[in-house]
């Protein structure tokens, strides 16, 4: 859950990156640490293993865009993606406002996303949340690799539903479409608090999305 | 979901006088107010010397993470974790079901002291944080207050790869 503080003029928000093992979580956040500006960023922090597994999770703290002299601050986090650190990903995803849903295009991943994106569902619904009502995008990683599934068929796969999410054809290593994603989840969680501000008590919460055309896969340059 | 919890200024001063009021008694160096989720609530002391968001974002982990030792020994939860260092040292105890309380201190205390004020520190922190809680008034911003530019720039260099 963010917070606001008038003392010093912030609002804080938390990001997870989530998605099966070794479909570019990290990769998302090093990328972002690398190109940004240094001024609007503070260390990254990864608890990783030898072998650069995430054990715990990245962390990444943005300073971002001022609202109503209010600075939004960011923090991006990732999950460890292995199955087995289940409870790392519950207490990750803890106060969560928003969530990129890194999934690997390969096509003999395609079982392992979709576990993950059940995982994330089960996990979000124990903290009394639904992913319906949480801000969410979804990454089609990995685009350069030659053994990958078709966009229509990713987009069968992990965004079959009635309110379909925004979806980006990404090259985590090479940074193509990483911002892009993560302003679409900014922005949409941005719009999220504004409406939930103004809407009364139990009135349904939009999740609309003004950057990009909805449900449109935002596709690489030829 | 509820609305935004709101620090108002007036919060701030007083969670401000609480933890300020605990490091004098303590001479501990910092103290942070998290919840745990790992956002910073409120700080106090020597901040220059450490980055305290990513302190809190590893301290939520790290109380987290021994939930689950605390479990296998029939605990819900530790209530305080306690890490020694050479020269510094922290202390973590839990202030409610949502937030933690940290402390930073060196060689001029003791883990005892530190100890021992943390407990009614945490519940007057908790007493504030209850209050505040239970407010209904809340920070507001329109969708026109939201720039349609990007949130993130990327610089043009990368863009053009």
């Amino acid at each position: 859950m963010s917070i606001i503080n008038y003392a010093s003029r912030e609002i804080q928000f938390k990001i997870v990156y989530y998605g099966p093992a070794l479909c570019g979580k990290t990769t998302n956040l090093n990328y972002i640490h690398q190109r940004i500006n240094p001024l609007n960023r503070g260390d990254l922090v990864s608890l990783a293993t030898a072998t650069e597994r995430t054990l715990f999770f990245d962390f990444l703290p943005l300073n971002a865009v001022v609202i109503k002299g209010f600075v939004t601050k960011f923090q991006l986090y990732t999950v460890p993606g292995q199955v087995i650190y289940n409870a790392t990903r519950q207490l990750v995803l803890r106060s969560v406002d928003g969530v990129v849903f890194v999934a690997d295009s390969q096509w003999e991943k395609m079982e392992e996303n979709v576990e993950s994106w059940k995982n994330l569902c089960d996990n979000l619904q124990l903290q009394n949340m639904n992913i319906e009502d949480t801000p969410c995008v979804l990454e089609y990683n990995k685009r350069d690799l030659p053994n990958i599934a078709p966009v229509n068929y990713m987009e069968y796969v992990m965004n079959n539903r009635k309110k379909r999410l925004q979806s980006f054809e990404v090259i985590s290593s090479t940074g193509q479409n990483v911002f892009a994603a993560l302003n679409a989840v900014s922005q949409i969680l941005l719009h999220k608090f504004s409406k939930q501000s103004e809407a009364p008590q139990g009135a349904p919460l939009p999740v609309a999305i003004p950057v990009e055309p909805p449900h449109s896969t935002q596709r690489l340059p030829a | 979901m509820n609305a935004i919890p709101v620090l108002t200024i007036e919060d701030v001063a007083t969670l401000d006088g609480v933890l300020g009021d605990f490091l004098k008694k303590t001479e501990a160096e910092l103290t942070i107010v998290i919840d745990r989720g790992g956002n910073v609530i409120s700080q106090c002391g020597d901040m220059d010397v450490m980055d305290v968001t990513v302190i809190a974002a590893l301290a939520a982990g790290s109380f987290a993470a021994t939930r689950e030792l605390a479990r296998r020994i029939g605990e819900v939860e530790f209530n305080a974790l306690y890490h020694q260092g050479n020269g510094n040292h922290m202390f973590m105890n839990s202030v409610d079901d949502d937030t933690i309380m940290i402390t930073v201190f060196g060689s001029r205390t003791t883990v005892g002291l530190v100890r021992f004020y943390s407990g009614t520190t945490a519940q007057n922190v908790a007493n504030v944080l209850k209050t505040l809680r239970s407010n209904t008034h809340g920070f507001s911003f329109d969708a026109k207050d939201i720039s349609a530019a990007p949130v993130f720039v990327e610089p043009q260099s990368a863009l053009q790869k």
